[in-house]
């Protein structure tokens, strides 16, 4: 019954949202504490004399809507995610945190998406030409290097880049092989211009390093993934039938072997969403990418809550709708499966 | 139950008294020494992480400076190396005082290694264990009272995986010591809170399929306890699959603290590897071209990884027989 799974897999969607939005909000108010009053007395502090510190907090806490019971802030709040409405910087005065997010998210996401993809289907791939072609053992010591790197933080790998194509090669040759941070050459006035091929090729070259570290590091992983689930197929009965009746060898490569491997690395990528995320995240700082990372780490700097929560729930929502669409793909890819609810 | 043993005969009492060195050389040691030398990635993974404790050993031992003026009574020189800056320019020599050099704040590098490494490693330590201990609890209540209970731990777990753990980490780490950032044992417990999930799924699974193994209902039928069955019976068996869960938790706890550090939560005036990465990432050192400051943090982290993801493929290998290698 895939309309019983569906609605099943949906609702622990809209319990993950609402789990990370109940957190978003509680977390940082169990501090009890006035951002606002404190970073006036700061002001205050640094310039000197600051009258009406008190007053000045309170009447912007009730601008805000800070001073009004709890489970009414609550309450409201809930409305306002299920409209996506963010909710305003306490520092950053010009703009709301979805205008901040709208900047910044398009770069996280083309990022943690491509590189994913890329790793995903790299890998997966050559675990199953590992397995399938298991008389080269050549190709399995050339998976060792990759093995060792899996274990390895993205962003400590982004470090290790950077240090090797960036700084020596800058060293050696006292030429930049890639940029060490941004993506796009900023020099440029006209840019972000998406038309214009020399931009494109200027962001694809920025992207490539902070990309490298989260592909080399997760293609070990999806390879010995595909290996194992390989190994099983293999020995499936029907396997051994598809040969004895004398199908072609890429026939049962593609359309018996690897189809039936998929699934598992699937749920493995659903699993690790969340955990890519959080190293995308990392990988923006070490690079100093213009997305979600950057903006993070200036919000923790300001103490500026209401950007730290919008920023957090969008991250987790994100996480939570890749993890949904894929685990609707799972019926596509394997018709056998009975979606009982159980 | 007492009868229920008695009846039992065969091998058991010639096995019962391992009581002197000898034999639990024989039984366990010569067995597990021979294991070991065909698991060689446990073998490497051990070595590695024996490397560096040795290193710091070493290197606490050892490595002093012994000109450090206004060292405060009561904290040890090589503390002090580390955390207060005795206000050097940043620079390299290997064959001065400092033999990885000084960082931007004037700090020993090698000191901070030694110090943070230790450090990174406890906080991880003590979050993992909290972490397993708790999603053991709550994977036997799941397996054994069912219903509601099982329902409700199984739902958050669920829910709780896809969010991504550092962002959870954000909001705690902003609420519980604002300005200042975590102390090490906060930290240490605000990453044990999402450390259970994990466990708690795999454990919970492993318990439901042992549940209905022949030697559990034998001992159900035998009128053991629950409590009884749990710890005689089941935590042996499950054993493995702490060891293994307990690995893969020790690592996510400490990718999470010097991530956490990293982005500057922590306290930045500590020495531990993440504070460092902080302050290397933040004053933008590889830019200034202050490579030396960057490597050691690098290759301890590394090397601490790779050891563990070792130890780990390892353990997967004696947790998951049908992998073992045949002889």
């Amino acid at each position: 019954m895939p309309s019983k799974y569906i609605v099943g897999r949906v609702g622990m969607f809209f319990l993950t949202i609402f789990l990370a939005s109940t957190l978003v909000f509680f977390l940082p108010r169990l501090s009890g504490r006035d951002p606002f009053r404190e970073k006036l007395f700061e002001e205050a502090q640094r310039g000197g004399y600051l009258e009406d510190v008190d007053e000045i907090a309170a009447a912007l806490n009730e601008r805000y809507g800070f001073d009004r019971p709890l489970w009414q802030q609550y309450v409201s709040y809930l409305g306002e995610i299920a409209r996506f409405d963010l909710g305003t910087s306490q520092f950053t005065f010009s703009k709301s945190n979805n205008q901040l997010l709208a900047e910044t998210l398009g770069w996280t996401i083309g990022l943690t998406f491509i590189s994913a993809m890329v790793a995903f289907f790299i890998g997966t791939g050559m675990g199953a030409i590992m397995e399938w072609r298991r008389q080269n053992t050549g190709l399995l010591a050339a998976m060792a290097p990759f093995l060792m790197m899996s274990a390895v933080p993205y962003f400590i790998f982004g470090l290790v880049l950077l240090t090797v194509f960036w700084f020596s090669w800058l060293q050696a040759f006292d030429w930049e092989l890639f940029p060490p941070y941004g993506a796009y050459d900023p020099t440029v006035e006209e840019w972000p211009d998406w038309s214009d091929f020399r931009f494109l090729g200027s962001a694809v070259w920025h992207a490539t390093l902070p990309a490298l570290s989260i592909v080399l590091v997760s293609l070990g992983g999806w390879a010995m993934g595909m290996r194992g689930m390989m190994v099983t197929t293999k020995g499936e009965d029907y396997m051994l039938q598809a040969e004895a009746k004398g199908l072609p060898d890429n026939v049962r490569f593609y359309r018996y072997a690897i189809r039936n491997s998929l699934l598992p690395q699937l749920t493995g990528l659903a699993l690790q969403i969340g955990l890519i995320v959080s190293g995308v995240v990392l990988v923006e700082i070490v690079f100093t990418y213009p997305g979600v990372g950057g903006l993070l780490v200036q919000s923790i700097r300001n103490s500026d809550y209401p950007l730290i929560q919008g920023i957090v729930f969008v991250l987790a929502f994100c996480t939570a709708v890749t993890t949904l669409l894929l685990d609707m793909i799972y019926p596509l890819i394997d018709p056998r499966i009975s979606y009982s609810g159980n | 139950m007492s009868n229920a043993t008695d009846t039992v005969t065969g091998p058991e009492p010639m096995m019962a008294e391992p009581s002197s060195f000898e034999s639990i050389y024989r039984e366990r040691l010569v067995p597990m020494g021979r294991y070991l030398r065909r698991n060689k990635l446990m073998v490497g993974g051990l070595s590695i992480l024996g490397v560096i404790v040795l290193l710091v050993i070493i290197g606490h031992l050892f490595y002093q400076q012994d000109d450090r003026k206004g060292n405060p009574q009561g904290v040890s020189e090589l503390v002090y190396a580390a955390s207060v800056p005795p206000r050097l320019k940043p620079s390299w020599n290997p064959w001065g005082e400092y033999p990885l050099g000084t960082d931007e704040q004037g700090r020993d590098i090698l000191a901070h290694v030694l110090i943070g490494t230790p450090k990174t490693f406890r906080i991880g330590a003590i979050a993992a264990a909290i972490g397993i201990g708790v999603g053991l609890i709550l994977a036997f209540v799941g397996a054994y009272v069912g219903g509601w209970a099982d329902l409700i731990i199984r739902l958050l777990v669920d829910s709780l995986i896809p969010i991504p753990g550092l962002l959870v980490l954000i909001l705690i780490a902003t609420s519980l010591n604002p300005g200042q950032g975590l102390t090490e044992n906060q930290l240490a417990f605000a990453i044990a809170v999402l450390a259970w999930p994990g466990p708690a799924r795999v454990i919970r699974s492993q318990v439901l399929v042992m549940r209905e193994r022949g030697y559990v209902t034998m001992a159900q039928m035998s009128g053991t306890s629950a409590l009884g069955i749990i710890f005689k019976e089941m935590m042996p068996n499950l054993a493995p699959y702490l060891l293994a869960s307990y690995v893969a938790a020790l690592t996510g706890a400490m990718l999470a603290t010097i991530g956490v550090e990293t982005l500057g939560l922590g306290d930045i005036d500590a020495p531990t590897l993440g504070a460092m990465l902080y302050w290397i990432i933040f004053t933008n050192a590889l830019l200034k071209a202050q490579w030396w400051w960057l490597i050691p943090p690098i290759v301890v982290i590394v090397a601490l990884f790779v050891g563990l993801f070792m130890i780990s493929a390892g353990l997967d290998e004696v947790a998951n027989p049908r992998l073992r290698r045949r002889v």
